[in-house]
């Protein structure tokens, strides 16, 4: 380290108290009197975590040297000062966080020259640190830390007795000196890493939804596993969009870290949006593709994007450079077909051909990224066929999550993080049994349960159309009648006999007489749209059962 | 995910507003009321563009009616957009009120109304 200015440097007197010392020769073998020299080369104290490490390193040199204080001093860069890391019989420095200017006072200038300095008499010496002198320490030895050219601190030991620091002092200290650097600077970065990684995780994980909202039509279950070490940019959501639809993404955005997962969060909210904007999938992730050519950081993200009609059970999917996603179905999983399409981000105009099929009740839909099926020196398509192995006996979407997790996340855990999606088209009953909140924003939500189940019924369009509405109003009937203060609510109830379908809602209110326009011309739709209407009211309740004979599609 | 949006345009004359998704009583005050509020005092009138509408119900109705009084109150008149075949087609006829006020097929029918009438203040 500094023994090749042993030669150019003599001692001098700096004045002001303070002698640049030779650097000492290393010591090559522990001497008879100072036995305890190599315990500083000890291979045991790099298992220690910095502050135990520190901790003991200091208790060495207080004993090898037989001194009263110890201290460890680290360069802050920023601020171009010296704080107080680590001490021993000067725990104060440490406590008040005391810091020292590089260049000035006795570890300011140990810094700033990068030599060893003596003071043989604290009281006549220019000394910074108010401490040293409360301590009233006669006599200070100190060297620089050096790692690598850089000057990472200072490292000095004192004296209560006045007494002389020779050469092998200061073999001892620098060979302390020696130890304790790198090992500062290794903590330092694992630190700073590891801050990088709490930040990325922390990121990363309020990017992706908190909790999925309730959605009528489907049921849905996710899953991320991060990487053992790095943190990746795997994400997914799940959204409604307009006329009962609901969208499900799964993307992978190439690279790591904070940088990724940033972009993620971007890719997820630009997707969200054109979604909205009524895209289908295939355009979707065409325009996601227009929005990360369009960033100036190069980026690259595959996705892939299906939207579930609720209503219709129609499922269109598209994929951009990402793996296919697997249809789980009476104890079979098939692999969908995709068309290759380039990943977003990857080349000017990507197009994404979009694909349909129908994901009858109870079907689940699985969409993953590469981590949960990529094994080194195995094929993806062996991976691929352990995951759909694996899934196939899956009867909710939990079930298929945590399935595909069971059989191929190793115990050892993932080099790679991982993202799930299932998404299972809902069981439509034979028969519904609703008991629903008398608030109007139940009725938007009885109309998605309605059409889809007409629809299973095998209703046709203008049938569903106008039973919804038909049903919506006696809906809005049964909600306006609830004025008990306590949270009330109404029953829903619909068969099919033959052809017939007959829906009921009861409340237990009072009825009300239409008032004005608009609750008259409620029962005028009911009428209107229905085969056949009761209303029975009674001092219990109001019960609306209303019948119509569907033509079929 | 909101049930119903509204998009204002304010043309030479008049105002736009293209509803939609769907219109139930949760939400028909809030967009009757966001048209109004809308409307300049020197529009002739008001456009409201229901082609784009899933689901209208008996309190979508109502409103619209609400529309039309409040619009009369100041002089200005409101003129629908239904398409004859469409979902708020479909809630008119059954609620046995096709004609809920002055109805054009497309937005460019309901503008050439206003058009045609004097500016005001003429």
């Amino acid at each position: 380290m500094a023994d090749t200015r042993a030669e150019t440097q003599r001692p001098r007197n700096l004045g002001s108290g303070q002698v640049v010392l030779l650097p000492a020769e290393p010591i090559a073998e522990p001497t008879e009197d100072r036995p305890s020299s190599y315990r500083f080369t000890d291979p045991g104290l790099s298992e220690l975590p910095i502050d135990a490490l520190l901790e003991e390193l200091l208790n060495r040199i207080q004993e090898a040297l037989e001194v009263d204080t110890v201290a460890i001093l680290l360069h802050d860069t920023e601020s171009k000062q010296l704080v107080a890391r680590a001490a021993k019989g000067l725990e104060e420095e440490v406590e008040r966080g005391v810091r020292i200017p590089l260049g000035r006072g006795f570890a300011g200038r140990i810094a700033a020259e990068r030599v060893p300095i003596f003071i043989a008499d604290v009281d006549h010496a220019d000394v910074l640190n108010p401490i040293l002198r409360e301590k009233r320490i006669a006599s200070l030895l100190g060297v620089p830390l050096i790692v690598e050219g850089e000057l990472i601190g200072v490292l000095h030991v004192g004296s209560l007795q006045a007494r002389e620091f020779g050469q092998a002092d200061l073999a001892v200290l620098q060979m302390a000196a020696a130890r304790a650097g790198p090992a500062i600077e290794h903590a330092r970065l694992s630190a700073a890493l590891q801050h990088e990684h709490d930040v990325s995780m922390l990121l990363q994980r309020s990017l992706l939804p908190k909790r999925l909202a309730d959605m009528v039509g489907v049921k849905v279950a996710t899953r991320y596993l991060p990487a053992r070490e790095e943190v990746g940019g795997d994400w997914y959501d799940v959204f409604e969009l307009p006329r009962g639809q609901v969208g499900v993404v799964i993307g992978d955005v190439v690279g790591h870290g904070i940088s990724a997962a940033a972009l993620m969060g971007r890719l997820r909210t630009a997707l969200h949006s054109y979604a909205i904007e009524g895209h289908g999938p295939g355009r979707t992730l065409e325009l996601v593709d227009r929005f990360v050519q369009s960033l100036s950081e190069s980026a690259m993200a595959t996705a892939a994007y299906a939207v579930f009609d609720t209503y219709t059970s129609a499922l269109h999917y598209a994929t951009a450079g990402h793996l296919p996603p697997v249809v789980i179905s009476g104890g079979e999983a098939r692999v969908l077909e995709v068309t290759p399409a380039p990943p977003l981000g990857a080349f000017p105009y990507g197009r994404c051909p979009e694909h349909e099929l129908s994901l009858e009740s109870g079907e689940i839909l699985l969409l993953y990224t590469d981590g949960l099926v990529e094994r080194r020196g195995v094929p993806l398509s062996t991976g691929i066929e352990a995951l759909a192995k694996a899934v196939r006996d899956a009867t909710t979407p939990e079930d298929a999550c945590a399935s595909a997790i069971a059989d191929l996340v190793p115990v050892v855990g993932l080099n790679d993080d991982v993202a799930i999606v299932s998404l299972q088209s809902a069981i439509v009953p034979n028969e519904l049994h609703l008991t629903l909140p008398a608030e109007p924003r139940t009725l938007s939500h009885v109309r998605r349960v309605l059409r889809r189940w007409l629809n299973e019924r095998g209703a046709d369009d203008g049938d569903i159309a106008e039973m919804t509405i038909a049903v919506s109003e006696a809906c809005a009937n049964a909600i306006e009648h609830a004025y008990a203060p306590s949270p009330a609510t109404f029953e829903l109830h619909g068969w099919a006999n033959n052809g017939n379908i007959t829906v009921t809602v009861r409340d237990d209110g009072h009825w009300r007489p239409p008032r004005g326009h608009n609750r008259g011309r409620g029962l005028s739709i009911i009428v209107a749209a229905m085969d056949d209407v009761q209303i029975d009211r009674t001092a219990d309740g109001t019960e609306v059962v209303m019948r119509r004979h569907i033509t079929g599609k | 995910m909101s049930l119903a949006d509204v998009q204002i345009t304010l043309v030479p004359n008049a105002l736009i507003a293209h509803v939609t998704g769907e219109v139930d009583m949760s939400n028909a005050e809030d967009v009757g009321a966001t048209v109004i509020r809308a409307t300049p005092n020197e529009a002739q009138g008001v456009v409201l563009d229901l082609s784009g509408v899933d689901y209208l119900d008996s309190a979508g109705i109502y409103v619209i009616y609400g529309m039309r009084a409040s619009l009369q109150a100041r002089g200005q008149a409101l003129i629908l957009v239904i398409p004859p075949v469409s979902p708020v087609y479909d809630s008119l006829r059954l609620a046995g009120a096709e004609r809920p006020g002055e109805v054009a097929e497309e937005v460019g029918d309901a503008l050439a109304i206003f058009d045609s009438a004097p500016p005001p203040g003429t």
